[in-house]
């Protein structure tokens, strides 16, 4: 028995995991970018995406850590987020606009909430069922 | 960019969540909600300029899109990111 080994393996399994499931998502928009071009694409050079993009991660990691930390805060928010996109300017007003995107919807489901809870409270059970339904469709895009 | 309406493919949430976790040096690091979703947009643009530039790279060969022409793209991939 070996219990030093264990973490060491435990943390090797859950890397591979995500490696995985980083490798279905790009396998996934490779196929999208596929079938809109016409063309195929190699096992290799799907693998080779997919390793490229998991490490490529681990920048992205320490640099929205480093960003977060500059301004003084443990957790990450949208703005260490936009700071990352900042090298191409096609990239950051994509981002940025995904960001506005984001904070109407929130905005739109306070409303929601708002309406609901000042109208009848006793039947908005179903309703927030079927709105938390929606929100967890839209995550489970993949296995 | 094109955008594009919601498709299939995409990064989850959790597991963003994960894999950025496993490179934070503090433990009390934590990422918001609004940060994670986009995040995974981040991801899911950068996998399309990497397929998307791998297959321009392509375009003189004939067959399929190789290593080799995910090798001409990441050069600028990465100035990009």
């Amino acid at each position: 028995m070996e219990p030093e080994g264990e973490p060491e393996r435990e943390r090797l399994l859950h890397t591979q995991r995500l490696k995985a499931a980083v490798h279905y998502t790009v396998g996934c928009l490779s196929q999208e970018v596929a079938e809109d071009k016409e063309i195929q694409f190699s096992k290799q050079s799907i693998a080779a995406i997919s390793e490229i993009t998991f490490r490529q991660c681990e920048n992205f990691a320490k640099d929205l850590e480093m960003f977060a930390r500059h301004g003084k805060r443990t957790i990450i928010n949208t703005e260490d987020v936009k700071l990352l996109a900042r090298r191409s300017n096609s990239l950051l007003r994509y981002i940025t606009q995904k960001s506005e995107e984001l904070a109407l919807n929130n905005l739109e489901q306070k409303e929601r909430k708002k309406k609901k809870s000042s109208a009848a409270k006793g039947r908005t059970t179903s309703d927030e069922q079927m709105e938390a339904g929606i929100a967890e469709s839209e995550d489970s895009n993949m296995a | 960019m094109e955008p594009r309406e919601e498709r299939a493919s995409g990064f989850r949430k959790e597991t963003v969540n994960k894999i950025l976790h496993l490179h934070f040096r503090d433990d009390k690091t934590k990422i918001s909600s609004d940060a994670l979703l986009l995040m995974a947009e981040m991801l899911k643009v950068f996998v399309r300029a990497a397929a998307r530039g791998a297959r321009q790279a392509q375009a003189e060969d004939l067959d399929r899109v190789d290593i080799e022409h995910v090798e001409k793209v990441l050069p600028q991939l990465l100035l990009d990111f």
